[in-house]
């Protein structure tokens, strides 16, 4: 093994230990003058503890801590902590890089966008709790840590989308997002009862061990994996669980809008692969959830892309968008063989296209947040013009969207091309198919907005406000990493591959 | 077993589907939230009874998790609902409709 | 099962029994619809306002969001009070300790958070100041 093991094993959680300590520093840095909240101090912890999380993570995962050694198994050698409730391994660690990058550049964009915000202290504890919830998603060993970890993301999130109180679209993105995210987490908690029901544990390696044996309660279990199957495609955001998302994503804060978007996206991601193809990998005679992940993929990639060409406001757009992309993801589910080769291929694939997707899609968000700044306005006609106003941010967004589209001017085109290839490797050349027109159908929108923003003359004079450093930070940050994942994808789809061999194998 | 672990089955059902069909017919916002709190119970009735059956307390120590994440759900929801009310001056969740599609 | 044959028989008798009664006195009583009969009973009074229009101050939610946490809190201590002696034996007075005291530590953290945010404050309304003047 590596020097790393030399930490006692509790350290491996210490990305999830970082956020909540931050958000609860936070909580006693606003205590001490809870009227008068010091924006740039906030932001200032907030990105420290992020980026703590964050060199944690990368550490770990560079160093190969819960990875296999040399000697062993390429599935072993991953870290099991309080008594296998939670396990720290290449795949965990893989998506808390994506996680805690995301928290960064979210937390540093904050800083502009809530010059006017009255609880700014507990914005950003909100937003790192949330970030710890989604750690622990990826680290959840057990439903009952699954399930507890997946509501530590969601309450914290209904309270940012909501956190603009006085503004009607907020409270009723907030709204929406809560009744149907509370509704969904019941089915989710039923679903987990009932797979308890039928084989009498909740850890996911117990429940793999009873499912393999056989089960007396057939049909409980497949009622039990529709529900759990309900809940997670309520977190991805996956047709027909997505309405909820469009108008949460347009009334949130759009800084919160990126979040949510990437980051809450890639821990529902997570989960699903963890539960269904090292968990219920072997029940697809019981319920053939590879057939309904195949027709749900379809359905969301095709829905969102053809309801995406039809809007006006350009966070609507984005949000089908990151709707349609939670359909190109979920190939990497409904792709599932069985054997181990292709598995692990698709499997690698989807969960480097989730590493590409969060950095073009919270810069999207982000770049959206920088027109909210300057009240630019929300439709598409608004940004006419606005590459002669602010030529950097719009260069970053068009790498953004073509890199969304998957076209080869950021990392999105190889992770796409990846998914493409592991398809038609696998036999699943309908899902390739699907893939290759929805890419084409998506970019048509994607290009409407680089238009606007290029080509279009301004309707009005825009106004060159001020240039918000910490916004443009992120903004250059995220465009930067995008443009880099071209020249370090392989690097990336190793890591990936690797995250995948450890459930898939 | 005094009784059968199928009558509980049956009850939890029985009850998750009246939490559902609150859900879906009414449209005040407490109502809703009460119909959640039916479905998560039917969710803690089968795992306390079969934490029985199967003879560990796994069943029994998540509904505790369950119990207390149910509260914090409602905590965030009626702050939720008191913003609507503000806003909208009314908690009926179909009134909430300025964004469509 | 015999002994659920008793509980049956119980539980007929108490429905069969109420829902006679009331069938007799339909069946015996003469019929005077009255307005007095249908109004809200207020001790004598005449009942002003609707029912479905009582209003609490805001305040009672705060107060109720800070019992909740403490009720919710009691779920968690109770189990862990009731196995304290035995984890002692097994792993040793810190470990056992610990997790209890890092979870109620965070949440005096909310607590204090919560107080200096004037939660457990009772803002005086204006009409109430008013009222007591007078």
């Amino acid at each position: 093994m590596t020097e790393v093991t030399t930490l006692p094993d509790w350290t491996a959680i210490a990305p999830a230990l970082a956020l909540l300590g931050t958000a609860f520093v936070l909580l006693l840095a606003d205590m001490i003058d809870p009227d008068d909240s010091n924006g740039t101090a906030l932001t200032g912890i907030s990105v420290t503890g992020g980026l703590v999380a964050l060199g944690f993570a990368l550490w770990y995962l560079l160093a190969g801590t819960g990875q296999p050694g040399a000697s062993q198994e390429p599935t072993e050698g991953a870290i099991e902590l309080f008594g296998d409730a939670l396990v720290v391994d290449g795949m965990s660690l893989f998506f808390s890089v994506i996680i805690t990058s995301v928290v960064v550049l979210v937390a540093l964009a904050s800083h502009e966008y809530l010059r006017e915000h009255p609880y700014q202290a507990e914005y950003y504890s909100l937003v790192l709790l949330a970030s710890t919830g989604m750690v622990m998603v990826t680290a959840a060993n057990s439903f009952v840590t699954a399930f507890i970890s997946i509501e530590l993301v969601s309450l914290p999130s209904y309270a940012l989308v909501a956190s603009l109180k006085t503004n009607e679209g907020s409270v009723e993105g907030g709204l929406k997002y809560f009744l149907i995210g509370a509704l969904s987490s019941a089915i989710f908690a039923y679903g987990i009862a009932l797979v308890y029901v039928a084989t009498g544990s909740l850890q996911f390696g117990a429940v793999e061990i009873a499912i393999a044996d056989g089960v007396g309660f057939d049909s409980l279990l497949g009622l039990g994996m529709l529900m759990i199957l309900g809940g997670i495609a309520f977190k991805i955001a996956a047709v027909p669980f997505h309405f909820w998302a469009p108008d949460a994503y347009e009334g949130a804060p759009a800084p919160i809008s990126a979040f949510i978007s990437s980051a809450s996206k890639a821990a529902g991601f997570v989960l699903g692969f963890r539960v269904f193809v090292d968990v219920f990998g072997t029940a697809t005679g019981v319920f053939d959830w590879v057939d309904a992940f195949l027709i749900l993929s379809i359905v969301t990639m095709t829905i969102a892309n053809f309801t995406a060409l039809k809007q006006d406001n350009v966070k609507r757009i984005l949000a089908y968008s990151s709707v349609a992309h939670a359909g190109y993801i979920l190939i990497a589910l409904a792709a599932f063989t069985g054997s181990v080769e292709g598995e692990i291929s698709i499997l690698g694939a989807g969960m480097a296209h989730l590493f590409v997707y969060g950095f073009m899609n919270t810069g999207a968000f982000l770049f959206i947040a920088l027109a909210e700044y300057w009240d630019v306005g929300r439709t598409v006609e608004d940004y006419h013009g606005l590459g002669n106003r602010a030529p950097f941010a719009c260069a970053a967004m068009t790498v953004f969207l073509f890199s969304l589209a998957g076209l080869p001017i950021g990392g999105g085109f190889f992770s796409k091309f990846y998914l493409l290839f592991a398809t038609v490797t696998g036999g699943q050349e309908l899902l390739g198919a699907a893939l290759i027109i929805n890419s084409v159908v998506s970019l048509f929108y994607y290009t409407r907005i680089v238009r606007a923003i290029w080509i279009e003359e301004p309707g009005e004079d825009l106004e060159p406000g001020e240039y918000p450093t910490g916004l443009y930070a992120a903004i250059a940050v995220a465009a930067l990493a995008t443009i880099l994942l071209i020249p370090a994808f392989g690097f990336v789809i190793e890591y990936a591959e690797i995250a995948a061999r450890m459930i898939g194998g | 077993m005094a009784v059968e672990p199928g009558w509980y089955l049956l009850l939890s059902a029985a009850v998750f589907c009246i939490g559902l069909f609150g859900v879906l017919v009414r449209r005040n916002a407490l109502v809703f939230l009460m119909s959640i709190e039916l479905m998560i119970n039917a969710a803690n009735i089968n795992l306390v009874a079969f934490a029985l059956v199967y003879g560990n307390i796994t069943g029994q120590t998540f509904v505790l998790f369950l119990i207390a994440l149910a509260a914090a759900e409602v905590a965030v929801g009626i702050g939720i609902i008191l913003a609507l009310n503000r806003n909208f001056e009314s908690i009926d969740v179909t009134d909430a409709v300025t964004m469509r599609w | 099962m015999s002994d659920w044959i008793a509980i049956g028989a119980l539980a007929v008798v108490a429905v069969v029994i109420p829902l006679s009664m009331m069938f007799i006195s339909w069946l015996i009583r003469p019929s005077v619809p009255e307005q007095g009969k249908r109004a809200t009973y207020e001790s004598g009074e005449v009942p002003t306002g609707s029912s479905r229009q009582v209003k609490f101050n805001i305040q009672y939610y705060m107060v109720a969001l800070l019992f909740v946490i403490f009720d919710i809190e009691t779920a968690f201590i109770v189990p862990w009070t009731v196995i304290f002696d035995g984890a002692v034996e097994e792993v040793g007075f810190a470990q056992a300790f610990a997790p209890m005291a890092v979870f109620i530590g965070l949440l005096v953290v909310g607590l204090a958070w919560a107080w200096r945010n004037g939660a457990v404050e009772w803002v005086r309304s204006a009409r109430a100041e008013r009222q007591r003047v007078e």
